[in-house]
């Protein structure tokens, strides 16, 4: 088929009306000492040590910044083990044995509204900084460095579109909590200063829409709008929600703060909204466990640190008959495949997707062009291939292989189902 | 369950694939294949086996002999060959229809052989190729066996209504031998057996435009920039309307930018370079038609046209969407083509 192809069959139909379930009171939690980006480490408790829910128990060290860990449970520690990441490495993680007493730490206390009014912008990145808060949809870059940010911003974006097939997750939290998404949002426009707020929607999520103008007519003082936007793939792309919310284009390489834009993931709105109202770390979070592998797709809430396979076992495990399957961490397109179910739900994971294991069939490329018709960025991945399998890293910087954002699309449309996708991430690794 | 490493997407578009594709190609020809069954009865059902059997054969045994000569066990039926997606069937049933129903056998089985050989297996198969491996085969045989190659009507090549038009370019008799309305539905004009019918070739066309399965753009620009260029001359010299309409549909138009020209293996990659492709083939074969010796510039023109495919492709300027330079040496490229046409049209007379 030769065609521009941008729609991808989504099967969110399996978890998309289910309730999220709870499974907030696991036995045991494991709590990353290390991540993407933070690769070194001080841990300030020892084995035998009663930790309190929200403690600081460590600080994670990285490039430029540091995050306090927190306990997400009340217990006693463990010790020190390696689990896998979301990542795919395994790292360092702190065991802590749950004694189901729910205990906060005495940091942990809500802020009342009126001291809210008063906070300037530096005290939101202090409590934010101070609560590790990060990219709750899969970057786990810093928010408080976002939110220090000295540019002149005029519109806050918060990218609920969550394009990845599957995933549910961020849907049943605005679904459940769409006052916690606005005033979060109210939050991070007080803290920056700003009038306008979007919340970007995809247009086939109707209820979503409902559900936040009727808390948006409680809120009238606010100037804030919800867009339904596209249903393609990849409208989640920060790019893609600011071009189509807001109609504005910002070329490859440079930052949207500088067109006054800022683009917040919905769950990290809500990270926000638990930050400066009860200043608590993130403990808790949507995840969906769901594909055709498992046996019944769940939304569950989750506290941060559960074991992926306890989640399964909770959905009551893999379908009997398959003989080999994927374990993806983050959406099917661009999640990363373990090597184990051994996986620990960091603050960063946003669902476990089980699939059956298919190998298809590579043909020969017949130079059809639907990967050149539906890159979102404009390359041509065809021609990049070609180039890698010759090795001519001129052609592939020609061919500006760097803009590539793995999305996955090209893979996905591929008539002959050639893994374009992996062609040209070598291209990206190749022309540094 | 036994959990496996694999890397991102994990999913694919459901019913896309390259035999899906190929097949579509097949389908579409059915009219074409059925009409000129109805008018040359047993010639055109020779001229059509005889090509399928000599490209499947060529294809079958080279694979063979490549799988004995790297060692492996010898396999009936191997199902990785490029064989069984189609891709042969499609270009012997293209390569077949545009001959003309007098072909002797093993005219038709040469051209079969040389085609499916020098134009596909040599470059390595299928994706690989550089040529259409159908016009190929066409053209190895108008070199080598040109008077073999005859029309059922009394006199020899050059009869047909583009011959008329290679003798005298601008005569207005051109219809006092064929009417439009006989190029448009096929009966009763001499021509390549797959050809004649302007009605056959535009429901197949339709039918691929539906099922997406070629680059509508490539054909569309092509049949446009004709009917175009021959607009012009037809303004030139006073001429009227049926003068482009009998372009289009006379020849190997039609047929030549429905299903040669569209091949996606021998055309560049981007859109905007398809309609590029498809404006250059138009031109050419135009070019070849009023200004050239031969009678039919669509043959010529495509395997032309395929030489430049990597030209098109070459990283410095190929985009993959329309930017204001290129629209803009785009324009100025379609003005000078218009006044070279004009020119020779002056000279010629």
């Amino acid at each position: 088929m030769i065609k521009k192809s941008r729609f991808v069959s989504d099967y969110k139909k399996l978890t998309m009306t289910l309730p999220t379930l709870r499974y907030v009171d696991p036995e045991r939690v494991y709590i990353h000492l290390q991540n993407a980006r933070c690769k070194t480490y001080t841990l300030d408790v020892k084995e035998g040590d009663k930790v309190l829910l929200g403690e600081v128990i460590g600080v994670r060290h990285g490039g430029f910044f540091e995050q306090p860990i927190h306990a997400t449970v009340s217990g006693t520690v463990e010790g020190v083990e390696k689990k896998f990441h979301r990542t795919g490495r395994k790292t360092d993680v702190v065991v802590i044995r749950n004694d189901y007493q729910e205990k906060y730490h005495s940091s942990v206390v809500d802020r009342p509204d009126s001291v809210i009014e008063k906070l300037t912008q530096d005290d939101f990145v202090e409590i934010v900084k101070d609560r590790s808060l990060v990219g709750l949809g899969g970057s786990g870059f810093p928010t408080y460095v976002k939110l220090a940010t000295k540019e002149k911003i005029d519109t806050i974006v918060i990218n609920a579109v969550e394009c990845e097939p599957y995933l549910t997750s961020d849907y049943r939290l605005i679904l459940e909590h769409p006052q916690r998404v606005i005033t979060g949002l109210k939050y991070m426009m007080q803290a920056l200063g700003v009038k306008k707020g979007v919340i970007a929607i995809k247009a086939k999520y109707k209820p979503l829409y409902e559900v936040l103008n009727q808390v948006l007519r409680r809120n009238h003082e606010l100037d804030i709008e919800v867009k339904r936007i596209g249903n393609h793939y990849p409208q989640g792309w920060e790019i893609e929600v600011f071009k189509w919310a807001l109609g504005i284009e910002i070329p490859h390489g440079e930052l949207p703060m500088k067109y006054g834009v800022i683009g917040f993931n919905v769950s990290t709105t809500v990270g926000v909204y638990d930050a400066i109202k009860h200043n608590l770390p993130v403990i808790k979070r949507y995840f969906t466990v769901t594909g055709d592998a498992v046996k019944f797709p769940q939304n569950i809430r989750v506290r941060v640190g559960t074991s992926v396979r306890e989640l399964i076992d909770a959905c009551d495990g893999y379908v009997d008959d398959v003989e080999e399957g994927l374990v993806v961490l983050g959406g099917p397109m661009m999640g990363t495949s373990m090597t184990s179910d051994d996986v620990i739900v960091s603050k960063t994971t946003t669902s476990v997707i089980i699939l059956k294991n298919v190998d298809y069939k590579e043909e020969p490329c017949v130079r059809c062009g639907s990967c050149v018709y539906s890159c979102p960025v404009k390359i041509q991945p065809v021609q990049i291939m070609n180039a890698v399998k010759r090795n001519d890293k001129e052609v592939m910087k020609g061919l500006e292989a760097y803009k590539c954002i793995e999305c996955g699309l090209c893979a996905y449309v591929c008539t002959s189902k050639i893994h374009v996708t992996d062609y040209v991430r070598k291209a990206k690794k190749l022309i540094g | 369950m036994k959990i496996i490493r694999k890397t991102s997407p994990y999913l694919r578009r459901p019913n896309a694939n390259a035999t899906r594709m190929m097949r579509d190609v097949t389908v579409a020809l059915l009219p074409v294949i059925g009409l000129a069954i109805y008018k040359y009865q047993m010639a055109a059902v020779m001229i059509i086996g005889v090509s399928i059997l000599g490209m499947m054969a060529t294809e079958y045994i080279f694979y063979q002999v490549q799988d004995m000569l790297n060692g492996d066990k010898f396999k009936l039926k191997n199902k990785n060959y490029s064989l069984y997606n189609f891709s042969t069937i499609t270009s012997a049933l293209i390569y077949s229809l545009t001959l003309p129903d007098g072909t002797p056998w093993f005219v038709v089985l040469v051209g079969a052989i040389a085609g499916m050989f020098f134009g596909k297996l040599i470059f390595g198969g299928l994706g690989q190729n550089i040529f259409n491996p159908a016009a190929v085969g066409r053209a190895f045989i108008v070199v080598a066996y040109g008077t073999f190659m005859t029309f059922s009507v009394d006199t020899v090549a050059g009869s047909t209504a583009l011959g008329v038009l290679n003798d005298n370019p601008f005569s207005a008799d051109l219809l006092s031998n064929f009417a439009l309305i006989d190029l448009f539905t096929g009966i009763g004009i001499p021509g390549s057996i797959g050809e004649i019918s302007a009605i056959a070739i535009l429901i197949g066309g339709l039918y691929l435009t539906f099922r997406t399965s070629f680059e509508v753009r490539i054909p569309l620009t092509y049949i446009l920039t004709v009917f175009g260029l021959a607009t012009v001359v037809a303004i030139y010299k006073d001429l009227g309307i049926w003068y482009p309409v009998f372009h289009v549909l006379s020849g190997g138009l039609l047929f030549g930018a429905v299903f040669m020209a569209t091949d996606p293996v021998t055309s560049p990659i981007t859109k905007p370079s398809r309609i590029y492709f498809g404006f250059a083939l138009g031109v050419l074969t135009f070019f070849i038609r009023v200004f050239g010796g031969l009678p039919e510039g669509v043959l010529f023109s495509i395997l032309i046209m395929n030489m430049f495919v990597p030209t098109f492709d070459y990283f410095k300027w190929s985009n993959s969407r329309f930017t204001k330079k290129s629209m803009f040496i785009f324009t100025i490229i379609i003005l000078l083509t218009i006044l070279l046409t004009l020119v020779g049209v002056y000279y010629v007379g």
